[in-house]
């Protein structure tokens, strides 16, 4: 409880944070605006903004893990606090679920409600605290801030875009197909979080801590 | 001040992610041609590709990602610690040491990242071209050399752009989240001009009209005034980075 309790404040009290979720909102904001104006009021429109709005939770698992082994060495630190790497790490990922959550559930409201697509809100906060955990997952793995964001961003918004445009067939194994198209992806999205969560959560038990 | 613009290219060029972004930009482009070969021969052999002539200038957007990463690290790499032991010390307290003035270090490291990114942009595009001719010939006209020129200089001036943010915020993430975001299929930008005609004069909508051609645009500028405006975009930016630059504790 302690150590959840340790994670959380440390959570709340990263700035950068802060400051990703207020855009987050803000991007999300303009985009329904975007959307309302441009599109029919549906499902598609209200979950639209959630394909780009996804950036935003995907920087906030990146910031979230990165923290850590920024210069400095936190990692150093939380670990004499608290020796048991597994136990650790868990508490890392519920209270980061934990944070994002909210956060998550704001978003989805500003982009399915102006739309009248309310029904897919649960569906796009648990998608967006999933894809949250996947960063910070692999970015426990990477270690960096910078090539996690490249890394990530780049598979959800270059490669990705290209595949499912090329081989329609590969979309449902696709880790953000969810965004869009809830009821064919959340399998995917659900396997690859937990397939990245179990390798940052082996890794991190096993690797020098300290080393970059 | 050539011995500054030799020290800004050995250090971007002995990063490990300046490294990667090299080249990765340079493969990424030619290598969507070669996945791509089978589904745009079909499409050319039945008529349906839309505006073929453009094929390979199109697919070279891809590798742009390389060309942000150089781009964005050449400043943030100044801004990121040097140790665990000495979390205070970055390496521009090293460099300002060697270069006192400003301005000039700026200048310096402008004209490196414009010189990598530069030759990054030429080897790309003659590859993919290349590739594109070898593959597509028979449907495919070589583009003119006024085109291919105005997809490098789009590229620099990418690159310079996400110089520009970074000097701005002294942190990558923003920049290349942004830029990242807006080079997706649908770009935020392209969404922007369904809202307004002004987000046609956006730096990344204008600039590609400096080589490329789409249809049913609100406001189609001509390749000249596309490559002003998106200048005059890179350089208001550059400006205001420089003078945080010069002005800022370091």
């Amino acid at each position: 409880m302690n150590t959840a309790r340790a994670e959380l404040r440390k959570l709340l009290t990263l700035p950068s944070l802060r400051w990703t979720a207020v855009l987050t909102w803000a991007g999300t904001a303009l985009l329904a605006y975007a959307y309302g104006v441009t599109q029919p009021r549906g499902d598609a429109a209200g979950l639209a903004p959630l394909g780009y709005a996804q950036a935003g939770f995907l920087v906030l698992g990146v910031l979230t893990a990165a923290a850590e082994y920024q210069a400095g060495g936190q990692i150093r630190t939380t670990l004499i606090a608290m020796p048991r790497r597994l136990p650790l790490q868990g508490a890392k990922d519920l209270t980061l679920a934990a944070v994002t959550l909210p956060v998550a559930a704001a978003t989805a409201a500003i982009s399915t409600l102006p739309a009248g697509g309310g029904t897919w809100t649960p569906a796009a906060t648990a998608y967006l605290t999933l894809t949250t955990l996947l960063a910070a997952a692999v970015t426990g793995i990477v270690r960096q801030a910078l090539p996690g964001v490249v890394l990530l961003l780049g598979l959800y918004f270059i490669a990705g875009p290209l595949l499912r445009a090329r081989y329609g067939a590969v979309a449902a194994y696709l880790p953000d197909t969810a965004a869009l198209d809830p009821a064919r992806g959340a399998a995917a999205t659900i396997t690859w979080t937990l397939a990245a969560l179990v390798l940052a959560a082996v890794t991190f038990a096993r690797r020098d801590a300290a080393q970059g | 001040m050539v011995s500054p613009v030799r020290a800004e290219l050995r250090k971007l060029l002995g990063l490990p992610t300046a490294r990667v972004a090299l080249v990765l930009g340079t493969l990424l482009a030619p290598v969507v041609v070669l996945l791509n070969a089978p589904y745009n021969r079909r499409a050319l052999a039945a008529g349906t590709l839309s505006d073929p002539t453009q094929l390979g200038l199109r697919e070279l957007g891809v590798g742009l990602i390389g060309a942000l990463v150089l781009g964005v690290v050449v400043v943030s790499s100044e801004y990121t610690s040097t140790g665990d032991d000495a979390p205070g010390a970055r390496q521009l307290t090293a460099t300002l040491t060697a270069v006192p003035h400003r301005l000039r270090l700026l200048a310096a490291k402008t004209v490196a990242l414009v010189l990598v990114v530069a030759a990054q942009a030429a080897v790309t595009a003659a590859g993919t071209l290349a590739l594109t001719q070898a593959l597509h010939g028979e449907y495919v006209p070589l583009p003119a050399p006024e085109r291919v020129a105005a997809a490098i200089l789009y590229w620099v001036l990418t690159a310079l752009l996400a110089y520009a943010i970074t000097l701005i915020t002294r942190t990558g993430i923003v920049p290349l989240t942004l830029l990242i975001l807006n080079s997706t299929v649908v770009s935020v930008s392209y969404l922007l001009t369904k809202l307004t005609d002004l987000a046609a004069y956006l730096p990344d909508i204008a600039g590609a009209h400096m080589f490329l051609r789409t249809d049913g645009f609100p406001v189609e500028l001509a390749p000249v005034t596309a490559g002003l405006v998106m200048t005059a975009w890179v350089i208001t930016l550059l400006a205001v980075g420089a003078v945080l630059f010069h002005r800022r504790d370091a």
